[in-house]
């Protein structure tokens, strides 16, 4: 009898620990921000090349999509991308799922990056071991080969304010960002890639902040001012109901997990294993701030986002409020 | 007619003679293996174990050295399948090898013996792609062929069953040296590394 009740009840503990983690998991940082908007009709082609401040190479990706899905080049066909004195072959993943990616040596006098998706069927299996030239299926060139896209490098950015480890520690606090600006017409935005950590949980995300998440964030007009809560986030905002049942289950699966080891698991193991709340943790913010100027694509693409862009960094700071007891 | 008498005179002394000669020299032993084999073209390749046999002729010279000759022949060894920017891909591999060199060998007085191998092969390999690019794409396979020289080296244990039935633990390695090389500018040497269980037989 007694058996049966200790099996019922770590029964219902741990379904409730399994309901919570579901429930934490619906919670959890949309990453959303991080990927391109994708017309679900159409050839779109989306391209940039990002020349970082005091990189020798430029970071270049593109990627295109057919009625919103990515396409694969396939069977020999890559993207090309090439200066004046450098070329090279997008083989790696890019940032985006579907997308190309590769570094482009760079110097100050380049300022264009020609784009082409070519036919190089021995080329693109050099990293095979095998004899490549000899063994080869080639299924010829796919649709898209032939079609280009072009770039041009922004200049510079640099970033005059805030000051590298600017510590911040409410989400209401604000961020001053400030720049030299240089030209009209190029558009400004910020991505920041955001890591925290609670001592126990880590948690890693990016943000991009632009004209559609703050109204005139694309000006070029040296300053700008975000507000901390576009980085850092609450997870458990809106559902305390939640975060409360959700530690209540925590802490029944750890005990259950403490007594079916005898004591020999690590006593924070499951929050470890949980996802740090930014808000509740130290963050180190990397701000980017780019500045994009539009290249040109091929006109066989119904619509697209193409572009070259320069960066430069910053990191800030964010500790959480120490709470009063 | 008289030419054909004369050659099947000279065949049938010859014969004779090398039997009599084999049944008085008790120097000579035949063997054969059952390898499992490891093959490494020198890269990113990753094959799967494949299986193989060898046949060894030997001729002692004396107590302790005999000519080594010798037929290997491996099964296709599949790759694991890769995939890459251009679409799936997997390899095999099957190679045959004509092996010419020596063993020596070191008789305890126990039923045991150790031995080597040590001599150059004449291979031929065949190596064929499957490659896979997706729907609406047409698949495809390639193959070609190559011959050439290379070494081979082996160290054995034999345990005399009987004076003229053997059993034979062997640890083995095969080098092709440059594969392709002159039809491709991507050329690499084979490695085959195997562990034999066979028998022989002493006559």
């Amino acid at each position: 009898m007694i058996t049966t009740t200790t099996t019922a009840s770590r029964v219902s503990a741990v379904s409730t620990a399994i309901v919570s983690v579901f429930l934490l998991n619906a919670c959890d940082i949309d990453g959303g921000d991080n990927l391109p908007r994708v017309p679900e009709q159409g050839l779109f082609m989306l391209a940039d090349a990002n020349r970082h401040e005091g990189d020798d190479s430029a970071q270049v990706a593109a990627a295109v999509f057919n009625d919103g899905e990515p396409v694969n080049l396939v069977g020999g066909d890559l993207f090309e991308a090439r200066t004046t004195t450098e070329r090279v072959l997008l083989k790696q993943g890019g940032p985006v799922e579907g997308s190309y990616a590769a570094s482009l040596p760079v110097d100050d006098s380049v300022q264009d990056v020609f784009l082409d998706v070519v036919h190089l069927p021995v080329e693109a299996r050099e990293d095979r071991w095998y004899p490549i030239d000899l063994l080869n299926t080639d299924p010829g060139p796919g649709e898209l080969v032939g079609k280009s896209a072009s770039v041009s490098f922004p200049p510079a950015v640099t970033i005059t304010a805030p000051f590298p480890d600017t510590v911040y520690t409410s989400i209401s606090d604000v961020i001053d960002i400030s720049w030299d600006p240089v030209s009209a017409g190029d558009l400004m935005r910020v991505l920041a890639a955001v890591e925290c950590t609670d001592g126990l949980a880590t948690s890693s995300y990016g943000v991009v902040v632009d004209n559609e998440v703050q109204l005139d964030m694309d000006l070029d007009d040296g300053s700008e001012v975000i507000s901390l809560d576009k980085f850092i986030y609450d997870l458990n905002i809106g559902s305390t109901t939640i975060q409360f049942i959700s530690d209540a289950a925590l802490v029944l699966l750890q005990e259950l997990l403490n007594q079916l080891s005898a004591g020999n698991i690590d006593p924070d193991f499951l929050l470890k294993k949980r996802e740090a709340n930014p808000i509740e943790s130290t963050c180190e913010i990397r701000l980017f701030l780019q500045r994009q100027r539009p290249g040109q694509f091929d006109e066989i693409f119904d619509s697209g986002r193409v572009s070259g862009s320069s960066s430069a960094e910053v990191i800030v700071i964010y500790h959480p409020p120490v709470p009063f007891n | 007619m008289t030419f054909k008498t004369g050659s099947r005179q000279r065949l049938f002394i010859l014969l004779v003679s090398w039997m009599s000669f084999v049944a008085d020299a008790d120097n000579m032993q035949l063997d054969g293996n059952l390898l499992l084999t490891g093959m490494d073209a020198g890269s990113n390749d990753n094959f799967k174990s494949g299986r193989a046999i060898t046949l060894h002729y030997n001729y002692y010279f004396n107590n302790w050295l005999a000519a080594d000759a010798g037929l290997l022949l491996s099964g296709k060894t599949l790759e694991e399948s890769s995939e890459d920017i251009v679409g799936d891909y997997r390899t095999n591999i099957q190679t045959q090898a004509l092996l010419l060199g020596i063993k020596p060998r070191y008789r305890l007085e126990s039923p045991y013996e150790f031995y080597g191998r040590l001599g150059l092969q004449y291979w031929c390999t065949e190596l064929e792609v499957e490659e896979y690019f997706g729907p609406g794409i047409p698949e495809g396979s390639s193959s070609a062929t190559d011959t050439g020289y290379g070494y081979y080296l082996g160290l054995g244990v034999a345990h005399y069953v009987t004076e003229k039935f053997i059993v034979l633990f062997e640890l083995s390695h095969f080098k092709q040296l440059d594969v392709f090389e002159g039809d491709s500018a991507y050329p690499f040497d084979l490695a085959i590394n195997a562990f034999s269980i066979g028998v022989g037989y002493r006559f």
